[in-house]
């Protein structure tokens, strides 16, 4: 599994740039990292991953779980979701094949 | 005149250590101000180390010293001017052990009970300590704390300030259980918050000190204390028993996957009651069978035998490897407590300490 070296909130930009040990770096927007959380309160039990709509989140703190996760903190008070690093690989991989596809399109 | 372009120019050539990327691509530099011969920058918060950050820190100030008509340059690794009203994010850095002063924390687990998980901790801690390390080891099995009985003390551990704890001491060994707070008789009957309220305070509230090992040992299975401690702090590694039977190895594929889950890495499996050599006739018994534990491809640290001297030496509070070093047993604990110092994963995870 891949491992964050740096983990940089950048304010102005809204997002969150994370450096992976395999040199790959990844841009979250709040929006988009807030949108996607995995936690049951936002997802509920089985199904489809939803997006959660939360106008304009901005990212309070984040802290390591462990050896294996993010834990954000939302201006909205949420603070359950566990992100493990594969999940954010998945994430910013997912987001930047639908930039690809939309410079395409 | 100095302009903001130069500085950006400049500080694009120094590159975050570990990694090919420059520290102005990473975000890491947020505003830049100059004013006359004077440069201030400012490094956004993150994640970066304070040993990253005095090394960054040393390498901008010497790049922009070389910049024509620059005469002093500040760094501010804190948050920039005019934003103070607005907290900052905070991180917390990936690589910081948040046990100041452990330098490493080893899990021993066990899909299923019965194992022998806590002799082999129990022997493995004590043959750490022989080796020449300081040696730490907490009880996290909440239900059936047997480290108090194993080592062969009953004393009550003493309090400091601010609601801590000092660990008890014996074999040259710091030692935390919760067999240290209960009546012999008593049941644990607690449920799953209390229990993860107990690891963590362990791990937290208990002067460990300084400790180059602390062996935790955890309860069988996949339960609360084990997800508490894989959350709580970053395990260096963790390492599994099992006795050779095909069925035990189906809960040590268990305790393998939850260990990949939560990235911490196995650094092997010790195969207990291993065999049994005939006292009579020196004839070695493969009760359980044999090569179990190579099928789940870890490394086997070690094999432990079925001698009596374990059983006996746990039952009365004086493990085989401090009551009898010479033995061949001992032998085989020091031989896993050598594989467990070689493979020093804590290194290999920080590849800005050893590329930066």
């Amino acid at each position: 599994m891949p491992n964050p070296i740096l983990v940089t909130p950048i304010e102005e930009e809204k997002l969150l740039r994370i450096l992976w040990d395999d040199d790959q770096l990844g841009d979250y927007p709040f929006a988009y990292l807030r949108g996607w959380c995995p936690c049951a309160v936002c997802q509920g039990h089985g199904g489809e991953r939803r997006f959660i709509e939360v106008d304009n989140p901005q990212l309070v703190s984040i802290g390591m779980v462990g050896n294996y996760a993010l834990n954000p903190r939302w201006s909205d008070g949420h603070e359950t979701g566990i992100y493990t690093f594969e999940y954010l690989r998945d994430l910013s991989d997912r987001r930047e094949s639908q930039s690809e596809n939309r410079a395409k399109g | 005149m100095i302009s903001e372009q130069d500085i950006r120019d400049q500080l694009k050539r120094i590159t975050y250590p570990g990694s090919s990327r420059d520290i102005i691509t990473l975000g890491l530099v947020g505003e830049i101000l100059t004013k006359d011969g004077t440069v201030i920058v400012h490094l956004r918060p993150s994640s970066a180390t304070e040993e990253v950050l005095r090394h960054l820190t040393g390498r901008i100030t010497s790049a922009l010293s070389a910049v024509p008509g620059v005469q002093q340059v500040t760094i501010h690794s804190g948050r920039p001017h005019g934003a103070a009203a607005q907290p900052s994010p905070m991180v917390a850095a990936p690589a910081l052990t948040p046990l100041p002063g452990v330098r490493r924390v080893i899990a021993v687990a066990s899909g299923k009970g019965g194992v022998g998980k806590s002799t082999v901790a129990v022997n493995l801690a004590l043959a750490l300590k022989a080796l020449g390390n300081r040696v730490g080891l907490l009880d996290a099995d909440i239900y059936g704390p047997s480290v108090p009985l194993m080592m062969g003390t009953e004393a009550t551990p003493r309090a400091g300030q601010d609601k801590k704890i000092y660990p008890v001491e014996k074999y040259g060994i710091r030692l935390i259980s919760m067999g240290f707070f209960l009546d012999d008789k008593s049941p644990v009957i607690w449920r799953g918050p209390i229990v993860m309220g107990i690891v963590r305070q362990f791990l937290r509230d208990v002067l460990w000190g300084e400790l180059d090992y602390l062996v935790v040992d955890l309860p069988p299975g996949t339960g609360d204390a084990a997800l508490t401690l894989t959350q709580e702090v970053p395990l260096s590694g963790g390492v599994i028993v099992s006795t050779p039977q095909d069925v035990a190895l189906l809960d040590v594929q268990r305790g393998i996957a939850m260990f990949r889950q939560v990235n911490v890495p196995i650094l092997g499996v010790i195969e207990n009651m291993s065999y049994y050599v005939c006292p009579h006739c020196g004839e070695r018994e493969e009760i359980f069978g044999h090569g179990g534990v190579q099928k789940t491809g870890l490394e086997v640290l070690g094999e432990v035998p079925i001698v009596e001297e374990i059983r006996t030496g746990g039952d009365v509070g004086k493990p085989l490897v401090v009551q009898h070093p010479e033995h061949p047993v001992a032998q085989v604990f020091r031989q896993i407590a050598t594989r467990v110092m070689e493979t020093d994963v804590a290194t290999l995870r920080q590849p800005q300490r050893q590329r930066g």
